[in-house]
Parts: structure tokens; C-alpha cells; sequence
């Protein structure tokens, strides 16, 4: 079995559509300690994390300011992380551009001090020069994922997506290369699993948190207020597998509770998901997981 | 050295390499980033419901919701509206002889302005140029250069012909029908290397102002298309269809890969398709393979196998078939299917003679097929 832990927060959002700062930190408390089921939040963090470890925080800002993990999410995990006893410098939280995290209204800081926010195209930042080349993947790995930090955690948006089905933790790694657009055919699949299973993804992932504060649950992976959901919970596994299909089960039932069809009558169920069950990356199916739901 | 300036010291060795091109173009330099994609309205592509758009360029009709990009990686949809982010940005430019496309029925010994932005519509495994083709347009350096500076540079630097090609001229189509409209202006020819996977409706556009196009036909089975090339084999015989019935000149490479694409079986069936649709007069040209990209564990290509390709178009009745890629080969040379008198003879890109005459050999008087002058 593996577990994943929703954590919804009512009312966490406030009317401009931030999310409430003691309430998240609350949020991320319940979350990783159900999860870890191993004391307070410090021995939580360092269950998965090492002192020394460099962490990136992979987040997900193509979808501008309405549809991206925001900072406030991101930031709040980070701050907790290093409250944990890591280091503010070895914590960077990262996507593809800079003009993507601005957008989504991140402030950039690539100072020796403090948490790193910066993307691939920062300057000093580039995309490895040599090719990995693994299974159906052939790609240049961004080098915040191969060289700035030692361990990983995908912090995505949960969002419906016109190929993949849906875009989750897993996904969100395409994010990590340079060539993203190569591997939407046949709905993602199986390079979604394949990108996860290289050595640089796979052996650096430590954590999957879904961000399901606002869910897209159709016409993703763009925002549509019309289908978007204020969810305003969390999801945390250490099964990114296990994380993206809960994830895929909440979109569904507020598909069905919307009267849309599901994303299988679609012809786009994240098919991915059964791919990364046999590659032995955890677990796809729901009555192998242990989903634990909280509220605070 | 990082990636970036890497491609930086490229493009600057690419451009220094050209001799012609004068030093002029080097204040045009300009290093992409993000900023620095054009914003030119695509077209071939329909406006859907909820901002989405549906891309008619090429076979795989990419359905894209607001601010995805379609396969090819330059092309993205803003807002509903469909953006070509590559037009005036070309990140390869140099002058080749037209012998290095290849083209050997066209314009003999004469020199190609040849140019390329990032970006493909396929994925070949074995692709020459992925530094650039499968890339996005930001991760690699361009040039600023209009159509209007495309025909000034061309005319100036003494290049009869334009040449689209190293990456996939079709993912740059506004920026490749519009150089091609405005150097026609000067009388300057237009040539197009692609891979064939395009729509009709944009190639029979294309076609008319355009004087040759070659097609990589990269296999002949559509698994091997699926797997090695990411695309269809079915849409690109379509396009040799399409230029064969245009005025259009037309020639055919066929990459040689060992134990993937080189039995005598599917060669044969390929040279037959061939005989069918566009008859024995199109040129074949059979090219050696190295390891590249994503496939380095196969050797190169044997030159045996080229032979034994090259016999097998010839038995089936094809006149002009030609060996690619290994210098000094007796089959660079043009023959003439009536007489069997050599006509033009070749040293790798370097033209030795040319026996021909008003479109005839000079020998037997039998018309040689291309355009001579």
C-alpha cells in the first residue's frame, strides 16, 4: 500500500486569492506528519530530507498567475523545510523561465542568501550539454535538477490536460527538460514514466505535494474559471505514482459532479499512470492506496 | 563552456565558416532569449471554443489549449491566436554548394544561401542537426533577418538560390513562403529540404513559388516512422505526390540506416511505389548513415549496401540514383540512361564536368531532366 494524504483547508484562499499563511503552515504540518507518521514536523522533514541536501522545489508556473503553485505555497513549504535545520541557500525553488515565474508572481532572487527562486534561463543557469538518453527519452536535463540540488520535490498544480489526461507530480518534470513538446503523443505515454524513471528524476525525488488548492478540472491545462474548482487542499505522498492517482480521481469526481464525462469516455485517461505501476515507480491503482483525508 | 555560450561559439564558427558572407552580418547578432521570439500570427490553423486552436500545417494537427506550444516547439498559442515565434529568426546561415542538399538536378556548382530556425515537426532519431531542430527557439542563439535582408544578403554575397533546410523548414513556413516571395523579386530561386510531413493545403501553396523541393524519405514502413522518425510515412508519399504534379523540381533521399531501413525487400518496394507515382525520371539519391543523436550503437553504413540499393533502384527502373555521403564514390556521378556516358562528374560537393547542354547530353542528344539554367 501506499499512502497519500488530502489535506483540505476551508476558506484557505483569501477574496484576491492568496492563500492564508498560518492556515497553509497548518496545512503542511497535518500533511507531512500523517504522512511520515513519525513525531513533530522538524523529524518529519528530515525523515526525507538530509541536512546537507540541496533541495530543489520544482513548482508549476505555465499557467500565469491564476493557474500556478503559488509563491505563497511554495515559500511556505521552503520556510518549513529549512526551519527543519536545512539551509535557506541550499533550498531553490525552480521552473523553466524566469518570465514564467514572474508571471506568476514570483520575485526572483538569486543572491547568495535566502531561498533561490530562479528558472532554467537564469544567468549562470543553462540546460545540460549532453543528452540523456533513456528508453522512448532524449532529452538535455535542466541543470538545477542535474547539479544545484541533491534531492527533489514536484509541487504541481493538479490540472485536467487536453493530452495527458491529467498534469500532477509526475508530469510536472517535464518541466526539468528541454524538449517538453516531444513527448505529448499518445498522451504522454509512456514518456511521462519513462522521464521519471531517469536516474536524475527517480533517484532525486524525495516528495510529491499537490497543490489542489484550485483544481482545473476541464478545458486544462489552461485556466477556465468555468471549470475551476477552489478545492483548498493539499496532497502529500512519497509515492509520486500513488499522489497523481488521487489526483486524477478528485478531477473525476468534480467531472462527474459537473456532468462532464470522464476523461477515459474522453479518450485521454493518464494512461501513464499504469505505465509507471509497471515500471515499478509505485502505486496506480486506488485499492492499493491508502488515501488519508484530513481537515484543518 | 556552458550550453549557451556553446551555441554562441556555434553559430559564431557557423557564420565565420561562410566566407562570403560579409562581416556586415555580424552586427545583426543577436542572442535569443524569450524576449526575442518574433510574434507573428500563424497560419493554417483554426480558432476553437475556450481559446483553443487546432494547428492544419502539418499531419499531426496539434490541438493546443492558451499557452501551449504545438510539436514542433515554435509555435504557441496565445490568448486563441496562433503565434509563430521563429519568423526573421534564423539560428543557422551559411553558403553551401547545392550539391550538399542534395541536389544534383538543379542549378549545378551553384551556391545556396541555406537557412534554418529551430525547430521540427518529427523526431528523428538519427538526426544530424538536434542542436537545433529539437530545441526550443530560446535555447538557441539567432539571427534577426527579414525576407527583405534574406534577398539583400543572397544578392550580395553572389548566391543564385536560397536554400530552407538543416532543421524543418516546415515549422518556419510564414518566414520560408515569404523570403521566398520577396527573393523571387530578384530572380533568386528558392529551395526547400524537408522531410515531407506537411498538409496538402500549405504545399500545394508552397509549391508555386518554389523551384525545387527535396523530400527525405526516411523509410519505407510506417512502424520505422513511428519509432525512429515520430511521424507518418503515409503523408509524406502523399507530398511526393504533390511536387511531382506541381512544376516543382523534385529529388529523393533515402538515409541508409544498417538493419533498420536497408533490406532489399522494402528498398525494392519503395523504388516500385516510386516507379508508380512519379516515374523513373526523379532522382534517388541513397545516403550513407552515421551514428548520431539517439542512435550511436549502429555502425555506419556499409558502402556495399548503398551499392546493392543503388542496383536494386536501377534494375527497377529508376535512371538517375545516386550515392550519398561517401566521397569520391562512382555513383555521385550523373550518367546518361541512354548512352551510360558519364555527364556530370562529381568529387564530393565539387562539380569536375558537366557534358550537358540545353537539357541534353551532350553525347546522344537524350534530355537529362532538372533545371539546368
Amino acid at each position: 500500500m501506499s499512502r497519500v494524504v488530502v489535506v483540505k483547508a476551508k476558506d484557505i484562499l483569501s477574496q484576491t486569492g492568496e492563500a492564508k499563511q498560518r492556515r497553509l503552515e497548518s496545512l503542511y504540518r497535518t500533511g507531512l506528519q500523517t504522512l511520515i507518521q513519525g513525531g513533530n514536523l522538524k523529524e518529519c522533514c528530515l525523515s526525507i530530507f538530509d541536512r546537507k541536501d540541496r533541495v530543489g522545489i520544482k513548482i508549476n508556473t505555465i499557467g500565469g498567475r491564476k493557474l500556478s503553485t503559488l509563491p505563497d505555497v511554495s515559500l511556505c513549504l521552503a520556510n518549513l523545510i529549512s526551519e527543519a535545520g536545512l539551509s535557506q541557500e541550499n533550498i531553490i525553488v525552480w521552473d523553466r523561465t524566469n518570465r514564467e515565474l514572474n508571471q506568476a508572481g514570483y520575485r526572483l532572487n538569486l543572491n547568495h542568501k535566502g531561498i533561490k527562486v530562479f528558472g532554467t534561463d537564469a544567468n549562470g543557469v543553462d540546460y545540460e550539454r549532453d543528452l540523456i538518453s533513456y528508453l522512448n527519452i532524449g532529452s538535455l536535463f535542466s541543470q538545477i535538477q542535474s547539479r544545484y540540488t541533491s534531492s527533489s520535490v514536484s509541487l504541481a498544480i493538479l490540472k485536467d490536460h487536453g493530452l495527458a489526461g491529467i498534469t500532477a507530480s509526475m508530469k510536472n518534470y517535464f518541466g526539468a527538460i528541454h524538449n517538453p513538446n516531444k513527448y505529448h503523443d499518445t498522451n504522454c505515454n509512456p514518456f511521462v514514466a519513462e522521464l521519471f524513471d531517469t536516474d536524475l528524476i527517480k533517484k532525486k525525488h524525495r516528495l510529491s505535494v499537490i497543490d489542489a488548492l484550485i483544481v482545473q478540472y476541464h478545458r486544462g491545462p489552461s485556466y477556465h474559471s468555468k471549470w475551476a474548482d477552489e478545492y483548498e487542499a493539499l496532497i502529500f505522498s512519497l509515492d509520486p505514482v500513488a499522489a497523481d492517482a488521487v489526483g486524477w480521481k478528485i478531477i473525476e469526481d468534480l467531472r462527474s459532479r459537473n456532468g462532464l464525462i470522464s476523461l477515459k469516455e474522453e479518450n485521454r485517461e493518464p494512461a501513464y499512470l499504469q505505465t509507471a505501476e509497471k515500471m515499478g515507480l509505485g502505486k496506480a491503482r486506488l485499492e492499493e492506496i491508502q488515501i488519508i483525508e484530513k481537515a484543518v | 563552456m556552458d550550453r549557451r555560450h556553446f551555441f554562441k561559439a556555434l553559430g559564431g564558427t557557423a557564420l565565420l565558416a561562410s566566407p562570403h558572407l560579409k562581416p556586415l552580418l555580424m552586427d545583426l547578432y543577436a542572442f535569443s532569449d524569450e524576449s526575442n521570439l518574433s510574434q507573428v500570427e500563424a497560419w493554417y490553423y483554426k480558432k476553437l471554443p475556450d481559446r483553443e486552436i487546432e494547428c492544419e500545417l502539418c499531419p499531426r494537427f496539434c490541438r493546443l489549449g492558451d499557452k501551449e506550444r504545438g510539436y514542433c516547439g515554435v509555435r504557441e498559442n496565445r490568448e486563441g491566436t496562433y503565434y509563430t515565434l521563429v519568423y526573421g529568426k534564423a539560428c543557422a546561415i551559411h553558403i553551401d554548394p547545392i550539391e550538399k542538399k542534395p541536389l544534383f538536378h538543379f542549378l549545378p556548382q551553384s551556391n545556396a544561401l541555406s537557412l534554418a530556425t529551430a525547430g521540427c515537426n518529427v523526431n528523428c532519431k538519427f538526426c544530424q542537426n538536434w542542436e537545433i531542430s529539437q530545441v526550443r527557439p530560446e535555447q538557441v542563439r539567432h539571427y534577426d533577418l527579414l525576407p527583405r535582408q534574406i534577398a539583400d544578403l543572397a544578392q550580395e554575397n553572389h548566391c543564385p538560390v536560397i536554400a530552407y533546410t538543416y532543421t524543418e523548414p516546415v515549422v518556419f513556413f510564414e518566414y520560408m513562403f515569404d523570403t521566398a516571395v520577396e527573393t523571387r523579386k530578384k530572380s533568386i530561386r528558392n529551395v526547400v529540404i524537408t522531410g515531407g510531413h506537411i498538409n496538402p493545403k500549405p504545399l500545394h501553396d508552397l509549391t508555386p513559388v518554389v523551384e525545387a523541393i527535396k523530400i527525405d524519405l526516411k523509410a519505407f514502413s510506417e512502424p520505422f516512422y513511428a519509432d525512429y522518425v515520430r511521424g507518418e510515412l503515409k503523408p509524406v508519399l502523399e507530398a511526393i505526390k504533390i511536387v511531382h504534379q506541381s512544376q516543382t523540381w523534385l529529388e529523393i533521399v533515402y538515409l541508409v540506416i544498417p538493419s533498420l531501413n536497408d533490406s532489399p525487400e522494402e528498398i525494392k518496394s519503395m523504388c516500385r511505389w516510386l516507379m508508380k507515382e512519379v516515374g523513373p525520371e526523379v532522382p534517388l539519391h541513397f545516403s550513407r548513415f552515421y551514428p548520431m543523436y539517439l542512435v550511436k550503437n549502429l555502425p555506419p553504413t556499409p558502402i556495399s549496401t548503398l551499392e546493392r540499393a543503388r542496383r536494386i533502384a536501377l534494375e527497377e527502373g529508376i535512371h538517375y540514383v545516386y550515392i550519398g555521403n561517401v566521397p569520391g564514390h562512382e555513383a555521385e556521378n550523373t550518367y546518361c540512361p541512354q548512352c551510360q556516358k558519364m555527364i556530370i562528374q562529381r568529387t564530393g560537393y565539387q562539380i569536375e564536368n558537366v557534358k550537358i547542354q540545353k537539357g541534353r547530353c551532350q553525347f546522344c542528344d537524350h534530355p537529362i531532366p532538372g533545371i539546368w539554367t
